[in-house]
């Protein structure tokens, strides 16, 4: 057990190593053995990180120090030294990152065969692996700042992956200005807390938050950056164009990557500002934000004609749904009364979301992928035909679109349930917005499934075959979870999300698992 | 007032920064106004942690000293650089390819992905 | 049954209990189609596609509804508030970055005041 505790170290010091050394595999065979075991490793520690935290509470590992919960050597009043700090809220998170990943990952063993530089897309993605998990895992404001900026810059280089596309290129040029300016603001935001605290630790600020002036402008900005990543209206432009140009399997990673970032803004947000900020500005701003995505995100889908950027536009929709739901659970924080009447259930809705997005969402990309793997293209009005073809992708794929209309019986249902009832108490028109986007968004999964797989069989189409084995593996690990967590759907709520949300709402431990370590 | 100067000039840096991004049509003077608006961060992190009458925050080189400047804004910094240092490379990396791809320079023409 | 149930605060759901009941539902229906007629045979002319009296076209591609002819109706009616909509994605970066500017200025005034 005792070498259990560096696992916050290791989970995200094993897909570095991965990245570094991916660069000297060069022969194809040997990188995608490395590529698996990597992945397969990672997820098995963020498996055994979400086991520890679950039983032990929340975890603190010191970087560098004496000590691997050395936290305040000596009698210190502030926290020295880059602390990790994983709650069960971060747990969880790092979990649903690392199964999303290996799926992508399996899937994107078969795409390698097709360029020739593969070994710096295995260590672009571990870059992007090890920045997604450093932003889950960290309890300091610059190194959220750092992992950042690692996600941001291996998923530009990740989406211009195929760079004779200009419209890649194009997309991945629009994420990159957009992010560079978005992290800069968070940048100014972090140093206004240190010019005021003194600390970067964010258990530390947070138990010595007075909000004045300085600190509501340094919400403005980390609320502003934090949005812009996760994609919420009216910041969202562009996703689209990067989810939509980026290789299948990529796309699937980066909707899990976005979810890092939402991560962050509800970590700023419960547990950094917490109760200090008086009234319910802040999260009148957070569901509204959720209220727009969700409505704009699937009308504009409705509308599109490429299967991948329509898939990105219901992205942006589902990013809504959590952030409606946690956003009801900031709003019921100042009243116990108001967080068991329907804070708590919001808040267990959205986080269950978070999970059920990142499964079914990163499967619809992956069969989005398996499209273009077989027949070249993703334009619907191109395709036809092809469920005779194809039968494992096209039941993937039905089973992530009834998953993703919130049909019962599946996941999306029960996490919609929870957001539906508990936003109808606050005022019905949430619940009404909420109920017409999941119509609209199972029309437009209707009318992909249509064109794309149902329907005549082309004449050009007609000899797409079935996607490799590796690949049909990949969407497996996705279509398996969504069955799963379908079946036992009150074993995943008692024992993935309550944990998540109680210590999501619980600033006292978060800062208590800091400052009152030590000797 | 003149004590203000650095925190007016990290202000006037990231307005000018914001101006090029907004309303340049140029792609190169977009990215070249990124990188001003990361020199002002750069800056403002510098600027947050003098103390007046400080000196450098080494302890073998300082000679005499009543107080030091922080040195912790001064790590920050220099992460901040480096970190701008990759981006902007990244940045005029795919510039160039964009150039080779669509044949012109202007923000207002590069809008194949719309809608 | 009490396995698998899950207690919201205002209600409950539990999934077996919705697929016994769609397995029941699924068995009226296939025994209503059990008791339909029972002369069809697969490759005859009762298999022909019916295209309004009109010779059906050899190529799939002819015969298929594309996917950017869907949902006419829904487009047509909210045409207007859809050409707002499209118009506003421009595509061009300055675009973007203006929506941030502004959600960030109003976002502070919110906050701020």
């Amino acid at each position: 057990m005792s070498w259990q505790v560096h696992l916050p170290a290791l989970v995200l010091s094993v897909p570095l190593l991965g990245a570094f050394v991916a660069l000297l595999m060069v022969k194809p065979i040997l990188r995608n053995l490395w590529f698996t075991f990597i992945l397969v490793a990672t997820t098995v520690l963020a498996f055994l990180l979400w086991r520890r935290v679950g039983i032990s509470g929340t975890m603190v590992y010191v970087m560098g120090g004496e000590k691997w919960n050395l936290t305040l050597p000596s009698g210190m009043a502030l926290p020295i030294r880059i602390i990790m700090e994983v709650d069960a809220f971060g747990a969880f998170m790092i979990l649903t990152g690392s199964l999303a990943t290996l799926a992508s990952g399996l899937f994107s063993i078969r795409f390698l065969d097709r360029v020739h530089d593969g070994n710096k897309f295995v260590a672009l993605f571990f870059l992007l692996f090890t920045g997604m998990l450093g932003l889950e895992a960290t309890g300091d404001l610059f190194n959220f700042f750092v992992f950042l900026e690692i996600a941001s810059v291996a998923s530009f280089g990740l989406i211009a992956f195929w760079r004779d596309s200009p419209e890649a290129v194009e997309a991945s040029f629009k994420y990159a200005v957009l992010s560079i300016f978005v992290a800069l603001l968070f940048l100014i935001g972090v140093g206004i807390l240190y010019g005021i605290y003194g600390t970067l630790n964010m258990a530390a600020v947070a138990k010595n938050m007075q909000v004045g002036f300085l600190e509501k402008v340094a919400l403005v900005l980390f609320i502003t950056s934090m949005a812009m990543k996760c994609g919420a209206v009216p910041l969202h432009m562009w996703e689209p164009d990067a989810y939509g140009q980026a290789p299948a399997g990529v796309s699937c990673f980066l909707v899990v990557v976005g979810q890092a970032s939402l991560y962050g803004m509800f970590r700023i947000a419960f547990s950094v500002y917490g109760q200090a900020f008086q009234g319910s500005v802040l999260a009148w701003i957070i569901i509204v934000f959720g209220l727009l995505s969700m409505f704009i995100g699937v009308i504009m889908a409705v509308i599109q004609k490429e299967a991948k950027r329509l898939m990105a536009y219901h992205c942006i929709s589902q990013t809504g749904y959590m952030l409606m739901g946690i956003g009801l659970g900031l709003l019921a924080l100042s009243s116990p009364q108001a967080m068991s009447e329907y804070g708590f259930t919001a808040m267990k809705g959205g986080i269950f979301h978070i999970i059920n997005n990142a499964m079914y969402k990163g499967l619809l990309f992956l069969t989005a992928g398996s499209l273009f793997y077989a027949t070249g293209t993703t334009e619907l009005d191109k395709l036809g035909g092809i469920s005779r073809n194809m039968p494992y992708t096209t039941m993937m794929f039905a089973v992530a679109a009834a998953a993703i209309a919130g049909l019962p019986p599946f996941n999306g249902f029960v996490s919609k349930l929870l957001i539906y009832e508990s936003s109808f108490v606050v005022h019905p028109f949430l619940a009404v917005v909420a109920m017409v986007t999941s119509i609209l968004t199972l029309a437009s999964f209707v009318k992909v499934f249509q064109s794309g797989f149902l329907g005549p069989s082309r004449e050009e189409l007609a000899s797409t075959r079935e996607v490799p084995l590796t690949m049909i593996v990949g969407m497996s690990v996705l279509c398996l979870m969504i069955l799963g967590l379908s079946l036992m759907p009150n074993w995943a709520l008692s024992n993935l999300i309550e944990p998540a949300a109680r210590d999501l709402v619980n600033q006292a431990s978060y800062i208590q698992a800091v400052m009152g370590s030590g000797l | 007032m003149i004590n203000n100067m650095p925190m007016i000039a990290v202000g006037a840096l990231f307005v000018i920064g914001l101006y090029g991004v907004l309303f340049k049509r140029n792609i190169i003077k977009i990215a070249i106004a990124v990188s001003v608006v990361e020199s002002s961060t750069n800056l403002f992190l510098i600027v947050l942690g003098y103390r007046t009458g400080g000196s450098i925050p080494v302890y073998t080189l300082a000679g005499d000293f009543k107080k030091m400047v922080l040195p912790t804004p001064q790590a920050l910094t220099l992460t901040a650089i480096v970190i701008g240092l990759a981006t902007t490379a990244l940045l005029l990396a795919l510039i160039m390819l964009l150039y080779k791809h669509y044949e012109t320079l202007d923000v207002y023409e590069i809008r194949r992905l719309r809608g | 049954m009490t396995i698998g149930t899950l207690y919201t605060g205002f209600g409950y759901w539990n999934v077996y209990a919705w697929i016994m009941f769609f397995a029941i539902g699924a068995l009226v229906v296939l025994f209503i189609r059990f008791t339909g007629r029972s002369d069809y045979e697969k490759g005859t002319y009762q298999d022909e596609v019916f295209y309004g009296g009109n010779p059906v076209p050899q190529d799939g591609e002819d015969l298929a509804v594309p996917a950017s002819s869907s949902y006419w109706g829904f487009t047509k009616a909210l045409a207007s508030f859809y050409e707002v909509l499209v118009n506003l994605h421009t595509g061009i970066l300055s675009d973007y970055m203006g929506f941030l500017i502004v959600t960030a200025a109003i976002i502070s005034l919110l906050i701020l005041l």
